[in-house]
Parts: structure tokens; C-alpha cells; sequence
């Protein structure tokens, strides 16, 4: 695992293309400039195999897979990975089944930079 | 929300016009509330005691709380009490409309003393947190009634929030609005303890500029983009929505991933119960609904 913010890789997952380039944003302002892409669920899983993102954010209301759906098939493959649901829906149903599948964090939607800081600050800090 | 409604009264009792109501919306957020606004609404002074002081101020170098309390129409205390309290957003808007020469002292103290009373409100409950004051408003304004009516008002109280944080405050709320059928409207659905299909609808023009200022980008075209950006919105608002249900009333919600249509298509669905809420933000007007299928 990448313990240099500059050497990390980030995976995004979500269906808009608006909060992709907001997480792009902030992220690149923190330092990070190797990011992934994803619309969905299934192209998450593929692109997790592919790339072995440091970090995921995932939404979970997507078309084609979920983001629960998607955090189970990756978490069942690579136990290690480090997920974080990307949610407007952070109902205590969906963070309990979200943590129950394996998920390292919550962030609740609209994305802002305090909170992401925080969260990537305590990540990096860990590893 | 009470400054929105506030303004829909306004219009609907044709005391303003939609053009100065729009222009008094815009200046609010830049308008200091004046003391004899600010007495007239906590029943200390009358309109006329206001003009009285005012009348009395052009003719000395005075503070007007001085020559109200001179005058014995407030105490020293009530002057502080005043200078001191929350300016809420239908003061803001009042002043403003007053400042425009909208409105006379006489005439805001008729429409807020007839507004309160319609809408059983006390200025105490213009603190805009005051959510079960503000489910109240919005039912008696779209005389929301039974089984779902907790929900549906609740909806429109969190999207009115929501269009406060994230778009601006500077929208009324009509009684109705017409908008043409192959105007851009974006669905989603909330499912659990009921079904509901939700929209946001609007014509190119207003879409462009409600997706400009959520995203904070300047966007110029109606085009997937802007649409991806009023999704997300409808996302957003319907996720709040949710946690709010599911935290009040322990009922888990879920979402349908949202669909970009047309205003026509939105329509048709065949409902329990439909509200549509048009709002006029002074870009245009957004049409949301939530119909119960």
C-alpha cells in the first residue's frame, strides 16, 4: 500500500459526473493526482482489479450494480481493500449493511473538503 | 421557508407585483432591518407610531430608538431587546419592499399582522428552524390532507431547505405554473413504507441556470452535463429525505437510480396523490413533484 500521498492511486466510484470531478478536484488538491474512474458498480469491480486502488469512494445509488453490490464482490475478492460509501443515503439501514460488508468509512453527501481532509488525513496517518 | 411563503402571500393577495417581489427577493440578503420593522413585528409600535418617530427624526439629530423611547412608545429595554434580535428573512424581504416603496410602514404591519394570523404564527416562530411550524405552512399552503400527507409535507420541507443551502433563497413559491411537456425533467423513486416518484422539471433556460448554481460552475448548454448536475440534485435532496424518515420515524427508505425525461413523461404517472410544487427563482421557474403511486 501507497503511504505517499503523491504515489496514491484513488478509485471513484459514482454515477455523476458532477460529484467525479468535485472528488477529482479535492482530491488533487490534497495532493493526489492518480485517479480512477468509475460509473458504476460493475465497472468499479472491473476497475479495481485493474488498477488495486489504495483508496475506493463509492457511491451507493447507481444503475447497473450498487454500490453495496459492488463493495461485497471487491471486499470478497480483496479483503484488504480500503472502501469508503460516498452517500447522500447515509440511513442507519444502508450504513449498517455498508459495515457489515466490510466498508472502512462513511461520507456523507454533498462531499466537502473538511470532511474529505479529515478522512484522507486519518488514512494516510494509519499506513 | 417562512421568507418564500411570505412572498407567496405577497403576490397572492397582489399586494407586489412578481417583477418587485423578485427585485425585493434579490436585495434582501443586503438590507438591514430597521427598528420600527423590527417593533412593528414583536407588537411593540403600530405603523403609525413608526411614522411618528420617523417624522420626528428628520427634524433632530437622534437615533430612532431614542426618540421612540423619548416619545414613550418603547422602553430602553425593548429598544436593546430589538437591536438584538434574529433578523429573519420575511423582515429582510419587508424592509426591502419598504425601502423600494412597495409597501408603506401601515400597509407591511396589515400583510404581516393578516399573514401571522392566516398561518396561526407568532414572530417568535419566524426562526427559520422551526420545522413543525413550517410542515404546518406548507400543508395549509397546498392543502396537503391524509394518509400520506406527514411524508409529503415533510418532502417539501426538506426540499425547500435544500434548495435554501444549495441554490439560494431568492425563490417564491406558486399556487401553479405550466411549463411545456418536452421541457427536461429528471425522476427518481423512493421506495419502502410507500412509492413515490419524484421530479424536478424545467425549461432549458432555468435548467442551465438552477444546474449553474448547485454545481457552482458556469454552464451555459442544457446538455448532459446540466442534466447530470439536476440529477444529482434530486439525489441529494431525496437522500436527505430519506435519512430524515428513517432517523424520525425508524422506517428504512430506498432509491431508484435517477432517469432524465421530459416534463410530459413525468406526468403520466398514474398517482395516489400528486403534488406539484412550482417555485419562481428570478432565473425562472423549477417545477418538483412527488406523486404516491
Amino acid at each position: 500500500m501507497a503511504t505517499e500521498i503523491s504515489k496514491a492511486k484513488v478509485l471513484i466510484c459514482d454515477d455523476s459526473m458532477m460529484v467525479r470531478k468535485l472528488m477529482k478536484r479535492l482530491l488533487g488538491e490534497y495532493g493526489i493526482t492518480d485517479i480512477y474512474e468509475a460509473s458504476n458498480g460493475q465497472e468499479a469491480v472491473e476497475k479495481f482489479v485493474d488498477v488495486s486502488p489504495d483508496i475506493t469512494f463509492m457511491d451507493i445509488v447507481m444503475p447497473v450494480m450498487t454500490g453495496v453490490e459492488a463493495l461485497k464482490l471487491i471486499k470478497a475478492s480483496a479483503p484488504d481493500a480500503k472502501i469508503v460509501m460516498a452517500t447522500s443515503v447515509g440511513t442507519e439501514g444502508n450504513l449498517s449493511e455498508a459495515i457489515k460488508y466490510g466498508a472502512t468509512d462513511f461520507l456523507q453527501k454533498p462531499v466537502e473538503e473538511e470532511q474529505l481532509t479529515k478522512l484522507l488525513d486519518n488514512f494516510f496517518k494509519e499506513a | 421557508m417562512f421568507t418564500q411563503f411570505f412572498g407567496s402571500y405577497l403576490l397572492n393577495k397582489k399586494i407586489v407585483s412578481p417583477e418587485n417581489l423578485r427585485v425585493a427577493m434579490e436585495k434582501k440578503d443586503s438590507t438591514r432591518v430597521k427598528l420600527g420593522v423590527l417593533a412593528i413585528n414583536a407588537g411593540y409600535m403600530t405603523a403609525k407610531q413608526v411614522d411618528a418617530v420617523h417624522r420626528k427624526q428628520a427634524t433632530v439629530d437622534k437615533r430612532i430608538g431614542d426618540i421612540a423611547v423619548e416619545m414613550g412608545y418603547l422602553t430602553s429595554e425593548q429598544v436593546e431587546e430589538l437591536l438584538s434580535s434574529q433578523k429573519t428573512g420575511c423582515l429582510l424581504l419587508g424592509q426591502a419592499l419598504v425601502d423600494m416603496g412597495c409597501l408603506t410602514n401601515e400597509e407591511f404591519e396589515n400583510v404581516l399582522t393578516s399573514y401571522k394570523k392566516e398561518n396561526n404564527l407568532t414572530d417568535k416562530d419566524f426562526t427559520e428552524d422551526d420545522n413543525k411550524k413550517a410542515s404546518e405552512v406548507i400543508s395549509s399552503f397546498y392543502d396537503i390532507d391524509g394518509e400520506y400527507a406527514m411524508y409529503v409535507s415533510e418532502y417539501v420541507n426538506i426540499l425547500f431547505k435544500n434548495l435554501i443551502r444549495f441554490v439560494g433563497d431568492d425563490f417564491t413559491p406558486l399556487v401553479s405554473a405550466e411549463l411545456a411537456d418536452s421541457d427536461t425533467a429528471v425522476t427518481q423513486e423512493i421506495c419502502g413504507e410507500f412509492c413515490a416518484v419524484t421530479s424536478i422539471g424545467a425549461g432549458d433556460a432555468a435548467a442551465v441556470a438552477f444546474a449553474s448554481r448547485f454545481s457552482e460552475e458556469q454552464l451555459t448548454e442544457n446538455d448532459e452535463y446540466t442534466k447530470d448536475v439536476i440529477s444529482e440534485f434530486l439525489n441529494l435532496n431525496n437522500g436527505l429525505y430519506n435519512v430524515n424518515i428513517s432517523n424520525s420515524t425508524g422506517k428504512e427508505l430506498g432509491l431508484t437510480p435517477q432517469a432524465v425525461s421530459t416534463v410530459g413523461e413525468a406526468a403520466k404517472i398514474n398517482a395516489k396523490l400528486m403534488l406539484t410544487v412550482p417555485v419562481e427563482f428570478s432565473f425562472g421557474v423549477v417545477l418538483f413533484t412527488i406523486s404516491i403511486k
